[in-house]
């Protein structure tokens, strides 16, 4: 009878027990980690590669850095939500596994991998994700990724949903919106926090910080900083990506970016063998160094046109507020579009490719450079240069030629003016000076002026103190809605007269209209049509007389295993962690 | 002493003017740190706003002196827009590189020019003297960058030099000689450039203060005396000589602490020179006028203390 | 006497120098802007009097170039095309000093061939022309600066030198001041500064003139130094017991005397300044495309790439030490007869 009343008692207290035990195993076990496999030859896991900087980073936090060093060296510190693959250009699932759209197009709920550390150690949860974005979207913050996450005027809304599914709620449809993740990296609440309600974030994580004070989802962590000379990544022992061989990835013990801060200095330390890899370096020292290419271990690659475009284009702005009489007089030249397709078709191109850029570019008439394949309206007429046609045209708007060969408008005012170039890039200051001698053939007085930098940029944007300019733009990714403040005529870096209140001509606001309405297609061949239409518009009028894109051009040594560059920025590390030492 | 109290007050009233000054210049070129941001389409003109007003960019000239002012008494010497960092940090490694730098040059540049020019003076009008004088009037007139750029090829082709920066990888396991060492090596180019941009000059003015003593009557009295001509050189000529030659090292300072922004630009040396150009290319306000006011700081201490060691060197000085 | 020997020769090279790069137009077979796009990158053309049959010709002539089609960069020699040189030529029209126009060119070679004694630069222009043109500009930028800055130096060292006490140290404090600052940033600004409309040289000019401006402080230092000892001689103070005024002291004088010094100094400025120029153009503030100047030519050496495989980019900046050194020798020249003159 006590027996049965004992085995009674022991299976109450079993009842009692085996639910606490389910919730405490329940409590400390996590989930086990869902990492992404990848699908790159194996490589061998140990050894560093060394990479030249042509500047310090500036900042180590990624809701502040705006300069491209500082975004290069956080990129393998740290990783995003859903990743651009530079080789296909489309997106692929990162931190998230998996994503679904909602049938108006408003509402993305991301889907987190679960059970993945930060490096060091700490849980990485919905919670990280929605304390992110919220640093990302606080005005206070200053953030220059915060204007990626206003659509339709409204700033993105981040709901958690659970642990591990956080959902964005969209103003309006917008096409790219998978895009806009590329880059956003995922903060660690449980370091920034305290800083941030402290209101001291701007003084987080700045390159003065501890190793031991940064935390983050990327291949590589912070080892140590030697200001002025080098900064040293060592392997993030939690990162959530293996290879099909079930090795966790990064193969690379350290990563050594070492400051050096000029080009030629640059290409001096790879061919003396300082560096591993050399990335985008100009033609001239892709020559240089194709010599000694065998006897130094070391291959170059020239991987076609890349994603940037250079062009002149033409002061159209309303000069009425700024002054500037002179330069408005010149404006009923510029105005007219036939004067704009004379100067392009005077342009002698395939000059340009061959002298500066010693063949190892692309010509270009249009703003979709080849390199972006998925974009490119392949239809547009690529016309040679042709004076005859320039002069033409010249003709057709009322211009003509005075016994000595000068060029006179209709009132016989001489055509002149001035080409405003940046000293310090020597590839658009030879161009400049390439058309200025091709312009001169029409009868045209051209000089050009180099300004530094800043300077430039003051008069192009605030004075508005300039004929004309050279200048150059890199797209950052394929999708054309990043640049839409380009084109669309109220847009800020609509260059040739940003800001318009109302669209100063038809053709800018059939682009105002055809960009707004790529930006909320959805389907991809749809949104090619409107967008084909788009650079039709732009080659037609020529706000931009589209001229050149450099070729990328990369090097490695050949130790580095798993090197395949791709012509989308970071052109070498993009897959940084699939990189191994042979 | 009072001599010294007096410059030293005067040297602090010059630092500040030259702050000043060098902060209006800095207002008249247009654009500012974060015009650079403009030209991206993804930032919008708001942000850009926001960031300039939290670096204090909108506030009032008067105001920004000011605060930079107050920030050097602290030891600051401001906040860098570029790095996120008081300059201070930024200035006591670098100042430290371009000393060394500059010190290891001057010294090698009077090391070569005393014995060459003294030689020279000697042997004046010979074979010898032409040919040193034509080699240094063709070292002046190279520019400082070609010297540079040839030193650099040389680095390269003969692989014997680094090619760049201070410290090679992995120098931090090598113990304390190996250290010394690396540096050495690392240096050697760099003081080598920069002392071939002085020591020509140096030369023939050591040359020319020589023969101007060597012709003075008392050497000439002491020559007649028997005394051996080594000694004569170096015993009575020299020191007579030196007086212009001191009051040139401190010169030589100025010119050598200018001539370093450019070769650490080209050869990588983490000196105040790169720091300078970069600085003043990105419209690093408190950076470049910190900088500024270093050299300065360095020039006024380099003629200081010429103009102490003058002063101990020549007694007739002392009687002023 | 060796002095006068010794001063004989400087004057006599600077004249020939001054000379040469003054009628550029006549020594220099093409202008300094013709660009060649089918030869950039040229090496210099070798000149024959052979040919390859081994015939003698008495008037040396040239061969074609062609463009390597395999490699890129790379000059063939084309022995089939002779280009004969034929002296005294008439073709484009130049000016001489801006004033009058001339046709005639010391020499040339037909159409298609060119002649290119110093090779091209990356747009095929001609060095040689461009040297001879670019000396125009940069001599006369150096020779304004210098004069200004010794002009200036002279008021301000001989008023601090003459008059001494609290302007003295005013106008040598100043100096220092004005030697510390960072005149790179000065000219920025003041290139940023200007209008568009104003041409390329006048912009340079305008530069060099801020330069000369700024430059006072070390001829002012000098001539202060000078004008110190030389208010102290017998015949000056003389001159003051008899009561004449200070005007007529520093004029008559005391400023004679700082002579020396002043030609000293103006014949070692010059150089200097054509070097500052070199500095200018490697930032991008001197003289703009497409005119020609001598730090233009050299600024393209900066690319470690041009330095590498282009040698005859080097000979624009070999060509200079000679002008250069005739600075120099009368810079030597004139100090050493201005000293044994004022001891």
């Amino acid at each position: 009878m006590a027996k049965v009343f004992q085995l009674r008692r022991a299976m109450g207290a079993a009842w009692l027990i085996l639910p606490l035990m389910a919730a405490l195993s329940a409590a400390s076990v996590a989930p086990s980690e869902e990492l992404m496999v990848t699908d790159n030859p194996q490589g061998r896991a140990g050894g560093r590669i060394v990479v030249g900087l042509r500047t310090e980073p500036k900042t180590l936090n990624p809701a502040l850095a705006a300069d491209d060093t500082s975004r290069d060296v956080i990129r393998c510190m740290t990783a995003d939500l859903i990743h651009i693959d530079r080789e296909t250009l489309k997106t692929e699932p990162a931190l998230a596994k998996s994503w679904s759209v909602s049938r108006d197009g408003r509402q993305y709920t991301l889907h987190l991998r679960q059970g993945l550390r930060f490096s060091d150690g700490q849980p990485l949860n919905a919670d990280d994700v929605l304390f992110s974005f919220h640093l990302y979207l606080d005005e206070k913050v200053h953030s220059p990724q915060r204007d990626l996450l206003v659509i339709g005027g409204k700033p993105v809304d981040v709901l958690k949903l659970d642990d591990y599914t956080i959902r964005f709620d969209l103003a309006q449809p917008y096409a790219a919106a998978e895009r806009i993740f590329d880059g956003l990296a995922i903060l660690p609440q449980h370091l920034l926090e305290d800083t941030y309600r402290g209101g001291n974030f701007a003084h987080a994580w700045t390159l003065s910080a501890l190793p031991n004070q940064f935390a983050g989802l990327g291949p590589f962590r912070l080892k140590e900083y030697v200001p002025g000379q080098r900064i040293v990544l060592e392997k993030n022992p939690y990162y959530w990506k293996k290879d099909r061989g079930g090795n966790r990835l990064p193969y690379l013990e350290e990563i050594v970016f070492l400051f050096v801060p000029s080009e030629d200095a640059q290409v001096v330390r790879f061919e003396a063998g300082d560096t591993d890899i050399l990335s985008r370096f100009s033609a001239e020292n892709f020559a240089v160094l194709e010599k000694e290419q065998t006897a130094r271990n070391y291959h170059l690659y020239d991987l076609g046109a890349g994603f940037e475009y250079n062009f002149l284009f033409f002061n159209l702005n309303d000069l009425a507020a700024k002054g500037h009489p002179e330069i408005a007089k010149k404006q009923s030249w510029f105005q007219d579009p036939r004067f704009r397709q004379a100067v392009s078709a005077s342009i002698d191109r395939e000059s340009i490719i061959r002298l500066v850029y010693r063949g190892r570019a692309t010509a270009l008439w249009g703003n979709v450079t080849p390199g972006n394949k998925l974009w490119i309206d392949s239809a547009l007429p690529h016309p040679a240069q042709s004076l005859d046609r320039a002069r033409e045209l010249l003709r057709s708007a009322g211009f003509s030629l005075k016994g000595d060969g000068t060029l006179v408008d209709a009132h016989g005012t001489p055509v002149e003016f001035s080409i405003l170039t940046n000293s310090s890039n020597s590839q658009r200051s030879k161009m400049a000076t390439l058309i200025q001698d091709d312009l001169s053939k029409l009868g045209m007085n051209v000089h050009i002026v180099s300004l530094e930098f800043r300077a430039m940029v003051d008069r192009l944007l605030n004075t508005y103190d300039y004929e004309a300019a050279v200048m150059g733009l890199v797209t950052s990714d394929a999708d054309p809605t990043p640049e839409m403040n380009v084109w669309l005529s109220s847009g800020e870096t609509h260059l040739w007269h940003p800001e318009q209140t109302k669209p100063a001509t038809e053709w800018e606001a059939e682009i105002d209209r055809l960009m707004q309405q790529q930006m909320i297609t959805l389907d991809y061949r749809k949104r090619k049509q409107v967008y084909d239409r788009v650079q039709e518009i732009i080659a037609e009028k020529l706000p931009v007389i589209c001229l050149a894109s450099p070729n990328i051009l990369v090097g490695a040594k050949d130790r580095v295993g798993n090197f395949r560059p791709a012509n989308l920025d970071p052109y070498t590390l993009w897959n940084i962690e699939q990189l191994f030492v042979r | 002493m009072k001599y010294i109290r007096r410059r030293l007050a005067y040297a602090a009233l010059l630092l500040a003017a030259i702050s000043f000054l060098s902060f209006v210049l800095l207002q008249l070129a247009p654009g500012d740190y974060f015009d650079a941001l403009r030209m991206n389409p993804q930032i919008s003109a708001q942000t850009i706003a926001g960031i300039r007003s939290e670096y204090g960019l909108d506030r009032s000239l008067a105001v920004r002196y000011g605060h930079w002012l107050l920030s050097v008494l602290k030891g600051e010497f401001g906040y860098s827009i570029a790095y996120n960092t008081s300059v201070g940090t930024l200035l006591w490694v670098r100042s430290r590189n371009t000393l060394l730098l500059a010190g290891a040059a001057t010294t090698l540049a009077w090391l070569l020019a005393i014995p060459i020019g003294a030689w020279s003076a000697k042997n004046r009008g010979t074979w010898g003297d032409r040919a040193c004088g034509v080699a240094t009037s063709t070292l002046l007139t190279t520019p400082d960058i070609l010297v540079f750029l040839i030193l650099l090829f040389l680095a390269v082709r003969t692989g014997w030099f680094p090619a760049g920066g201070m410290v090679s990888l992995g120098a931090g396991q090598l113990d304390g000689w190996g250290q010394v060492q690396d540096v050495a090596l690392h240096l050697f180019l760099p003081c080598m450039g920069l002392a071939l941009t002085i020591t020509p000059a140096l030369i023939r003015h050591v040359r020319s203060a020589m023969i101007e003593v060597l012709e003075s009557p008392f050497v000439r009295a002491a020559r007649g005396h028997g005394i051996a001509s080594t000694r004569v050189l170096f015993r009575y000529a020299f020191p007579v000589a030196a007086n212009p030659l001191i009051s040139l090292l401190g010169f030589s300072i100025a010119t050598m602490l200018s001539a370093s922004v450019l070769v650490e630009v080209m050869l990588s040396w983490p000196g105040l020179g790169p720091l300078l150009v970069e600085a003043i290319f990105a419209r690093d306000l408190y950076v470049v006028m910190s900088v500024v006011m270093m050299s300065s700081v360095f020039l006024v201490v380099g003629n200081l203390v010429a103009d102490l060691l003058l002063f101990a060197n020549d007694p007739r000085i002392r009687v002023e | 006497m060796k002095q006068q020997h010794k001063l004989r020769v400087a004057i006599i090279l600077l004249v020939g120098f001054q000379l040469l790069i003054l009628f550029a137009g006549f020594f220099a077979p093409y202008s300094s802007t013709a660009q060649d796009r089918r030869s950039p990158f040229a090496p210099p053309t070798p000149l024959h009097f052979f040919d390859a049959q081994g015939e003698f010709h008495a008037r040396p002539f040239v061969y074609g170039l062609k463009i390597d089609p395999g490699n890129y960069g790379a000059y063939r020699i084309d022995s089939t095309q002779r280009y004969p040189i034929h002296f005294f030529t008439a073709s484009a029209s130049y000016k001489v000093a801006g004033l009058f126009t001339a046709h005639t060119h010391l020499f040339s070679v037909e159409e298609p061939g060119r002649i290119l004694l110093l090779g091209s630069d990356g747009y095929g222009r001609d060095q040689l022309s461009r040297f001879l043109y670019g000396g125009q500009l940069s001599l006369l930028a150096g020779l304004i600066a210098a004069t200004l800055s010794v002009g200036v130096g002279i008021i301000m060292g001989g008023l601090a030198g003459f008059y001494g006490g609290w302007l003295d140290n005013l106008l040598m404090r100043g100096a220092e001041l004005l030697l510390a600052l960072p005149w790179l940033y000065l000219l920025f600004a003041v290139r940023a500064a200007l209008p568009l409309q104003v041409t390329q040289s006048q912009v340079f000019l305008m530069l060099v003139v801020v330069l000369g401006l700024v430059g006072w402080a070390r001829p002012a230092r000098l001539i202060r130094g000078v004008v110190l000892t030389a208010k102290e001689r017998n015949f000056v103070l003389a001159a003051r017991g008899f009561g004449a005024s200070d005007h007529y002291l520093f004029f008559r004088h005391v400023l004679p005397q700082t002579s020396g010094v002043v030609l000293t100094q103006i014949a070692l400025l010059i150089p200097q300044f054509v070097l500052a120029e070199v500095t200018l153009t490697f930032l991008g503030l001197g003289v703009g495309e497409p005119l020609a100047s001598w730090g233009s030519l050299l600024s393209s050496l900066q690319q470690y790439a041009v330095l590498s495989s282009y040698w005859w980019m080097l000979l624009p900046a070999l060509l200079l030490v000679p002008v250069f050194l005739s600075y120099y020798l009368a810079a030597d020249a004139l100090q050493e007869r201005f000293k044994s003159v004022s001891l």
